[in-house]
């Protein structure tokens, strides 16, 4: 079990608060990483621990015709060098998110991304492995690289020969008359839109040490891969191994993650094989951020849409037809359910019945997918608020109030959506209406950004400043058993029975320590959301202790069952739900062992303010008298108590028809009505996002500081994506994103000033009320920013219909009005 | 890593430095291509300097060299012979925190806390520059540090926040 630092200064106690659940109680992670003694990945190097590098192909499409490792060989300080085919001998491929696929840790025979790694080296350190790196000759025979995902379509040119087709998975959904919707309704607008490629890039790049144990032919791994318990198969198969001889360890700090680094296990492989061919030797890999950027598989969505939107004259939507093709790039990675996800938000905010739903998934000679925060969702509510822009426009009404009239009403709550999820609570219309009236009274007045003559003043600068009022749901929770609905035979789903149905509940255990202290363990891994920091707030209201009398460990990937993990805006919901039955669970416990000791009945005795007592108040057992005595005696230890919180929503029936034909369920809907007000430069092509306006609900709050933390963060990204932030591919294949001087991540001088403002919308289905809050601002922010976009540029008749917005797009359309 | 294993490579020639880190002094035999950001991490122990880039955009490697601030990961350590580094471990006096890393603790202005000890030497050198500074100054003088959890909004009353700390210090 992997160990935090005790934090010093630890919390500021109030006992004095009521509670501890609902204040910003500041986070017990920060003091270890505030004096650099936290301990990442990057810092981890066991004693004799050697180095790994990876050799990486420049060409995106070639067979290898040979490799020449000798030189490398022959220095004296290189200690390994393998090929696909060493590899290849004695391993296993590695699964892909497809079953009729699979891929090779290292290239054999044929190269298909810029940046797939074809040898590995290992030496004493970095230094040197690059050295040997550089003397490995690999002499390549170059094909046509496949680089639009709308040509690779027509199967002319195959990323993978012996697959046959460059679209190895799609699926056309229909729910409801959508085709009689289309005939009736008075209008129809078809319109297209690109999202590019998007992804995390968290600061932290992808680490790992694994260590071979001969004796015990087992292998012991930390790294900073995300969902360390769901994921693993990814890391035990390719190496030959069942799950408990591969213990994967999650240092408690990891430098972000987003999502991303779910698909790092093609380097906690190669570094287990190295150690492996080693006799056990230590080896330690750092990914470097060129590699990260242009072969790190990390890359997300990228995606082409074509949304068609049926609607009446009085500007009521009747129909949606929802098509787009997805980038996957040369590999499906476990994340291929990202081209799902949106079916848990296929409507957004509207009440609209009938939809389509169709969406092709394309393999290119680019880097594989992995997930980003949102999952797919925000190119989806990017290319329908767009749509809904477009109609509102072609109808000559305002988008505010074409908005407003298709809105699901509070009465309709909980409302099923087409797609069969199900939003829990919340009020629309409400938050529309709240935010125009803040923004219309604050900014269109004197002073304010949007005041009459100041943006009459700035468009004779070339200035047009613009401001869309938009609603957004954010779906958490999600569900494990739907997610592999592209692996699963999708005719035989309809047969399917609830008892039919695999959830994963969120696992949480703890135990007594000596000097009472509560020590507790996840079993899920974080990335900076303060896991730590929610549990002690949350576990020290139930046992009625404070929050510095526990501390909070990690489990590894053996010790833990397998978890969903930290996902889908789902841990506070997860998290408070384990912990409200851990604390039930402890208090239960704890009565049972003092009512033990005393030979009385257990109604006789109460747990109270952290210890037990007997009800006529003569004796008090404290935590430290609970663990002496439970030490003592035999049998099952009553110190130590585990609880599974099982999913939300899967005993609701509502629920039975998305869980048995595994449709996305995402039971709650947190959501957000937003209000960017940008400023687009005519001459430069610039973007600037003002100010930010944002009310959120994500249900109760747990802990209010954490989350503004998330929707500032969500918002940058959001801001990063919409403006910034693109792997682009020129026609050859050659990645034109390879250093942060060409991805460019939001700095101080991008990210404007926030106004955010909360209320609670309890959710009715969760333990706590709480709802997810992890992605909301990556979810909501480009969709808000491209409809603002819009209203800046509506003179010039020109929309965001491309993301991001880059100034020379911009500017390309303005020349082409 | 043990310098041994470098040193003893024929064809990898080492050169000697000596330097004040954190206030103590430090003699290494190195090679000339090691950059500073992995000496201060691997060959002196501070991993509080973080590598996330290695081409000068991130800013998590920001330390203080001769009281300049600079991006550890653009230097050769051989370059900063004689010179005096100052690294986010030595900022606290007696385990205690500076008012600066309190301040981004209270304000909760970091998350993952990878671009932490960046912005934190990023704050001190700016605050020792202008112990009251405007929100223009602020963002230009931090636009030089990526942060990719907090979207900065917090990080900026962290900054206002140790500026009124230090300043009642004084």
């Amino acid at each position: 079990m992997s160990r935090s630092e005790p934090a010093i200064d630890e919390i500021q106690d109030e006992p004095d608060e009521e509670t501890f659940v609902g204040t910003g109680l500041n986070r017990v992670e920060d003091h270890r990483i505030l004096t650099g003694d936290a301990e990442y990945i990057h810092d981890i190097t066991p004693e004799a621990c050697l180095s790994m590098g990876l050799l990486r192909t420049t060409h995106a499409h070639a067979d290898i015709v040979d490799i020449d490792t000798s030189a490398a060989k022959e220095h004296p300080d290189c200690d390994l060098v393998l090929t696909g085919e060493d590899v290849a001998a004695e391993y296993n491929p590695m699964p892909c998110g497809l079953n009729s696929m699979s891929e090779w840790a290292l290239a054999r025979d044929t190269v298909r991304f810029v940046g797939e790694p074809v040898a590995l080296v290992v030496a004493t350190d970095r230094y040197v492995v690059e050295d040997l790196i550089d003397r490995i000759d690999v002499e390549y025979d170059t094909k046509d690289a496949i680089t639009d995902p709308v040509t690779a379509r027509q199967d002319e040119t195959l990323v993978h020969e012996e697959l046959g087709t460059n679209v190895p998975d799609s699926e056309r959904l229909t729910f409801g008359e959508v085709d009689a919707a289309f005939e009736d309704a008075d209008n129809v607008i078809e319109s297209q839109y690109s999202w590019g490629r998007i992804s995390g890039v968290p600061l932290e790049t992808a680490g790992v040490v694994a260590e071979y144990d001969e004796e015990t032919d087992s292998f012991d791994i930390d790294c900073n891969i995300q969902l360390h318990t769901l994921v693993d198969d990814t890391i035990y198969e390719p190496l030959g191994y069942d799950a408990d001889d591969v213990r994967l360890s999650v240092p408690p700090d990891v430098g972000g993650s987003y999502g991303t680094k779910i698909a790092i296990h093609r380097y906690c492989t190669l570094a287990a094989m190295a150690s492996q061919q080693l006799d056990g030797r230590p080896v330690k890999y750092v990914e470097d951020r060129i590699e990260n950027l242009q072969g790190g598989d990390m890359h997300s969505s990228d995606r082409e849409y074509m949304m068609r939107l049926a609607y009446d004259d009085d500007g009521i939507i009747r129909g949606l037809d929802v098509n787009f093709i997805d980038d996957f790039g040369a590999y499906p990675r476990y994340p291929v359910n990202q081209a799902l996800k949106p079916l848990s938000v296929v409507t957004n905010a509207y009440n609209i019945e009938p939809v389509r739903y169709n969406y092709e998934l394309v393999l290119t000679n680019k880097t594989a997918q992995t997930a980003y925060r949102g999952f797919g969702v925000d190119p989806h509510l990017y290319a329908l608020e767009s749509v809904v822009d477009d109609a509102a426009y072609d109808l000559g009404m305002d988008p505010y109030e074409f908005r407003q009239q298709n809105l699901i009403q509070p009465e309709q709550m909980p409302y099923k959506l087409p797609s069969k999820n199900i939003y829990d609570s919340g009020d629309f219309p409400e938050a529309l209406a709240r935010i125009r009236e803040l923004v219309e009274s604050e900014e269109r007045a004197e002073g304010g950004l949007l005041e009459p003559d100041i943006v009459e003043k700035k468009r004779d600068e070339g200035k047009y400043r613009g401001v869309s009022y938009t609603v957004h749901i954010e779906p958490g929770v999600s569900g494990a058993d739907w997610t592999d609905r592209q692996r699963s035979d999708r005719d035989e789903l309809t047969d399917r029975e609830m008892d039919d149905v695999d959830e994963l509940p969120e696992h949480l255990r703890c135990e007594l320590e000596a000097d009472g202290t509560v020590r507790t363990y996840l079993a899920t891994d974080s990335s900076g959301q303060g896991h730590q920091t929610l549990v002690k707030q949350l576990l020290a209201d139930q046992l009625e202790i404070l929050p510095s009398d526990i501390e909070v460990d990690y489990l590894d990937s053996v010790e833990a069952p397998t978890e969903y993990g930290s996902a889908a805006s789902r841990m506070a919901v997860m998290l408070s739900g384990a912990t409200e039955g851990l604390g039930e669970t402890v208090v239960d416990n704890l009565e049972q062992l003092a009512a033990r000791h005393w030979d009385v009945d257990q109604d006789l005795v109460t747990y109270r303010d952290g210890a037990v007592e007997r009800d006529d108040k003569t004796e008090r057992l404290s935590r430290i008298d609970l663990f002496e005595i439970d030490m003592e005696a035999d049998g099952d230890r009553l110190t130590y108590a585990e609880y599974d919180y099982e999913h939300p929503v899967l005993d609701i029936e509502a629920f039975g028809e998305a869980f048995t034909q595994k449709y996305p369920v995402y039971p709650t809907a947190a959501f957000a009505a937003n209000a960017p007000i940008v400023e687009v430069d005519i001459e430069t092509g610039e973007i600037e996002v003002l100010k930010f306006y944002s009310l959120r609900d994500c249900g109760t709050q747990l802990n209010p500081t954490i989350v503004e933390g998330q929707a500032h963060g969500g918002l940058a990204q959001g801001i990063g994506a919409a403006l910034l932030e693109e792997f682009s591919y020129d026609e050859s294949g050659q990645p034109q994103a390879v250093t942060l001087f060409d991805y460019l991540l939001p700095s101080t001088k991008n990210i404007p000033e926030m106004h955010l403002e909360h209320s609670e919308t309890p959710s009715p289905f969760t333990a706590t009320g709480a709802k997810g809050t992890g992605e909301g601002g990556m979810i909501d922010g480009p969709a808000s920013i491209a409809t603002a976009i819009n209203r800046a540029l509506e003179p010039f008749d020109i929309t965001a219909d491309r993301i991001p917005v880059t100034p020379d797009r911009v500017r390309k359309k303005l020349r082409e009005e | 890593m043990s310098m041994d294993d470098v040193s003893a490579a024929p064809d990898r020639p080492t050169q000697e430095i000596s330097l004040t880190v954190n206030g103590e002094d430090v003699t290494a035999e190195i090679e000339p291509r090691v950059k500073l950001s992995d000496f201060l991490r691997n060959y002196v122990d501070l991993n509080g300097v973080r590598v996330g880039c290695e081409h000068g955009v991130c800013g998590a490697c920001t330390v203080s060299f001769d009281g300049d601030l600079i991006k550890s990961c653009m230097m050769y350590a051989v370059q900063t012979d004689g010179g005096e580094i100052v690294t986010v471990e030595g900022l606290g006096e007696d385990g205690s925190l500076h008012p600066i890393q309190e301040a981004f603790h209270e304000e909760h202005a970091l998350q993952c806390g990878f671009c932490t000890s960046g912005f934190v030497m990023s704050t001190k050198d700016l605050l020792e520059e202008d112990p009251d500074p405007s929100q223009e100054k602020m963002e230009a003088h931090l636009s030089s540090n990526i942060c990719r959890c907090t979207g900065y909004q917090n990080i900026y009353d962290a900054v206002r926040t140790a500026a009124t700390k230090m300043e009642e210090d004084d």
